[in-house]
């Protein structure tokens, strides 16, 4: 227990010692939201505005809370992801300076060593999405958009859970890394590609239907829908109140991927929680068992 | 002398490329043990199987008495080592480093601090507690290296190649701490190194070439073997050393004579006297001995 907690603020430590990274992994999600209010936030207000139709009031309390919504759930959906790659690099970093060796050397099993590089990673990235969920909230009240308290709740859980699923997914990805070449590639790759594949970047309603149906094969999207579903249900709650937007709400859902779609069926909140666990649960194992079968292959 | 290592028929193989072939050797406690070869003669190789972090294909490693087979975890409980490069965290601090070390022999909190003491005083390590690893000299980043491979009190410490790329200071610095740690705790030492005279000091040496084991003695055993002994004479012409009738070079202010022994010197100087006026006799080199035994040199000769 001593080792592992000691390699968890091993790790931690040298994360935060290492400014490039850090300062890397803070400033990702607040370039990210500056792009998306000054690119995307006109875009998704048009669109709900197209949605409730044409003559149709709808305040700008509400409209706001969406469009808002919107970005801070694609912001987070993105983050908690991108910045598990970043901050999980340490153990790639361990084999390119040899420090592996040293930590090898000693009597302690891989699998602690796999969990050390986990844990830390968990730590350091959710420390730099909750911050970043801070700042999205701070934007979200300061441009008139509003969230009640068990929502932002939910939200820090939905991003707790990403995280751990990001983190789940990079250590998978990264163990298979020795290089810095490596690191900087698959950086590049996740940076750039998986905000598209999660449903981040652009609603997967709007993808093509044999697409539509790969996507939901992957877990990441249902962690995207479920932040989504939170950060826009204070909105949907104050549509519903409002007899004239009523009819508007599912198909907002449906274009905005609150509601997915499994061949045809929709996917509930709950089944959603249950695909990312049981996702971060079987990639942690992956993850356990490659580190314990590469101990003992070097045996 | 109660035997600490001993290595049976030792083989590892990289694809084709036969790294280890058949190696036996054993290792006493307390002794300085040199380990010779050039870059690919098999010696990291010896050494990550030693340290249980390389898998063997055949043979037999007992370490302290325990079968690598077996109690690996027991065996890295009783091996220092110190790389070749410095692998521990440049952006922490010594303290730091030597913690997160210590802790995965579980060693932490009081027994930690007690131990670190202990090394501090041994290496002098007070005052760079709080320095940051990637700050410090060379020779200090290498005793730091030396204290963290101490950090569980081991009773073997292998060092590979542990003063390559130091200045003369600061190898003398490290070669004191081995010489204490020797002295005070009995500790046995376990060395690779390129600079020949740094093995005259040794215990014994076991010289390595493309795997296998070429020579092994005390390096007075080696010398007398494999090098012959040198006689040199001052304040003579070349044409007087030319009647002594043996392969010679010119060193500064006179000749060196090469002789196959020490009573072929003695034979000589008896038979020709009157060229002797000033002279001394001096064993052969390791580097000879070396060169002789493998018909290569070690390039980080100093």
């Amino acid at each position: 227990m001593s080792a592992l907690k000691t390699l968890v603020w091993r790790n931690s430590k040298l994360f935060f010692k290492d400014k490039g990274t850090f300062f890397t992994s803070l400033i990702t999600p607040v370039i990210l939201l500056v792009l998306y209010v000054t690119f995307l936030a006109n875009v998704y207000r048009d669109s709900f505005l197209a949605s409730v139709g044409q003559g149709v009031q709808i305040s700008e309390e509400i409209l706001n809370s969406l469009v808002g919504g919107q970005l801070v759930s694609s912001l987070i959906a993105v983050s908690c992801v991108t910045v598990a790659f970043c901050a999980n690099m340490r153990m790639v970093d361990d084999k390119v300076t040899g420090a592996v060796n040293d930590l090898t050397i000693a009597p302690i099993k891989g699998s602690v060593m796999a969990l050390g590089y986990y844990l830390s990673t968990v730590i350091t990235t959710l420390l730099i999405c909750l911050f970043a969920l801070c700042i999205c909230l701070v934007y979200l009240f300061s441009v008139g958009g509003s969230l009640g308290a068990g929502d932002i709740l939910l939200l820090a859980l939905d991003t707790f859970l990403l995280v751990m699923f990001g983190t789940a997914l990079s250590s998978v990805i990264n163990f298979f890394l020795s290089s810095q070449g490596q690191i900087s590639a698959v950086g590049t790759i996740v940076s750039s590609g998986y905000g598209f594949i999660c449903g981040a970047y652009m609603p997967i309603s709007s993808f093509p239907q044999g697409l539509q149906k790969v996507i939901s094969f992957l877990p990441g999207t249902y962690g995207t829908s479920l932040v989504r579903n939170h950060a826009l249900m204070s909105a949907f709650e104050k549509m519903e109140s409002e007899p004239m937007l009523r009819a508007a709400i599912e198909p907002i859902k449906n274009a905005v991927d609150c509601n997915l779609y499994f061949f045809g069926s929709r996917v509930e909140t709950g089944t959603m929680y249950a695909v990312l666990i049981i996702s971060i649960t079987v990639l942690m194992g992956i993850y356990v068992i490659m580190n314990i079968a590469s101990s003992r292959k070097a045996r | 002398m109660q035997e600490i290592i001993r290595i049976e028929n030792l083989s590892k193989s990289f694809k084709e490329v036969k790294a280890v072939k058949e190696l036996s050797f054993s290792v006493n406690e307390g002794e300085l043990f040199a380990f010779l070869g050039v870059n690919g003669a098999g010696k990291s190789t010896t050494i990550s199987i030693m340290c249980g972090q390389l898998k063997k294909d055949n043979g037999k490693v007992f370490i302290n008495g325990f079968d690598i087979d077996n109690d690996k975890n027991s065996i890295k409980r009783n091996i220092g080592a110190v790389f070749q490069n410095s692998v521990l965290d440049k952006a922490l601090n010594v303290y730091d480093n030597l913690k997160s070390r210590a802790a995965l022999y579980g060693i932490s909190g009081k027994m930690f601090e007690k131990r670190l003491d202990e090394i501090s005083n041994m290496l002098e390590l007070h005052d760079l507690h709080k320095r940051t690893l990637g700050r410090l000299s060379g020779g200090q980043r290498r005793r730091v290296d030396i204290a963290r491979a101490l950090v569980h009190d081991p009773k073997i410490l292998i060092l590979d190649e542990p003063t390559t790329g130091l200045d003369p200071q600061s190898r003398k610095k490290v070669w004191d701490c081995l010489a204490q740690l020797r002295k005070n705790r009995n500790m046995t030492v376990f060395l690779t190194t390129h600079y020949m005279e740094e093995t005259a000091d040794a215990d014994r040496v076991l010289i390595i070439d493309d795997g296998r084991i070429c020579a092994m003695g005390t390096p007075l055993e080696l010398k007398n073997k494999y090098s012959g002994d040198f006689v040199s004479i001052y304040g003579i012409s070349e044409a007087e050393v030319q009647m002594l009738k043996r392969p010679y070079e010119k060193i500064v202010g006179g000749y060196r004579l090469f002789v196959n022994d020490t009573a072929q010197a003695v034979e000589l100087i008896m038979r020709h006297g009157e060229l002797f006026g000033d002279f001394e006799i001096t064993k052969g080199r390791m580097d000879d001995v070396f060169l002789a035994v493998t018909g290569k040199q070690l390039l980080g000769r100093n």
